[in-house]
């Protein structure tokens, strides 16, 4: 049974569409496939949630969709445009810094 | 969890105020999703209720999407997004558009009302005649 994500998973979706998507295209379906591969199934999403993320994103600019016929059914591809890789860059700066300094207060004995 | 109803799923993201062009095609792609959970869960030997109860699950419940939807602002129509400018305009609007109104609906039925008018004319026309044949059988008669 896959557990819960906690209340500060908020934006971590993002994150990862997008570098995901920086590696190749993808449709929605793969790339939860993806996400549960890549994390080991430690992050469970609700499979549909994915979808307002990428509109979104896309709305932003920072992804891009075409359809694309596979295996007699039509997928919508999502791509990274440029503006989503910097989006992507600053989102990963973010969150080495917040991870460095949780890591920072769990790891000092005064904190513990 | 019961199987999902994608017809009462994109009436509910329309309910939230997302756009329609946005909800056709989200909803497209909910239903591609589904479709493929459901051939990889017949491929790991599942049987048909089983798939698609394990299906529906993995996908989530439909008011969670819809709220997920929902809170993406930028998908919304402008109506939604600035509610008390709607509440402004629309009514606005209306009242400008109501001068204009009978024009734009005689131009939708064009061809009913000339054929309406061209009767009316006939009609005019053979009572007129009666009253002249009337007036000058009295006159001469």
């Amino acid at each position: 049974m896959a557990r819960s994500n906690p209340p500060f998973m908020s934006g971590v979706p993002e994150l990862l569409l997008l570098r995901l998507l920086k590696q190749r295209e993808m449709y929605g379906y793969e790339l939860v496939r993806a996400i549960r591969e890549v994390t080991g199934e430690a992050i469970s999403l609700g499979e549909g949630v994915i979808y307002p993320v990428l509109h979104s994103l896309e709305r932003d600019g920072a992804l891009k969709a075409r359809r694309k016929g596979v295996g007699g059914r039509t997928r919508v591809y999502y791509s990274l445009t440029k503006k989503g890789a910097t989006r992507l860059e600053r989102l990963q700066n973010d969150w080495h810094r917040i991870r460095g300094g949780i890591t920072t207060v769990l790891e000092s004995p005064g904190h513990a | 969890m019961p199987e999902p109803d994608f017809k009462m799923l994109a009436r509910r993201m329309l309910d939230e105020g997302v756009r329609p062009r946005v909800v056709r095609r989200a909803v497209g792609e909910i239903r591609d999703h589904y479709e493929d959970l459901l051939v990889a869960a017949r491929e790991d030997g599942l049987g048909d209720r089983q798939a698609r109860r394990q299906a529906a699950q993995a996908l989530g419940h439909p008011e969670r999407i819809v709220a997920a939807m929902s809170a993406e602002r930028g998908l919304k129509t402008w109506a939604f997004r600035y509610p008390r400018l709607a509440i402004v305009v629309y009514p606005l609007a209306c009242l400008a558009l109501v001068p204009a109104a009978p024009i734009v609906a005689g131009v939708d039925h064009a061809q009913a009302l000339a054929r309406w008018g061209a009767s009316l004319l006939a009609a005019g026309l053979v009572t007129a005649g009666l009253l002249l044949v009337m007036q000058l059988s009295i006159l001469f008669g």
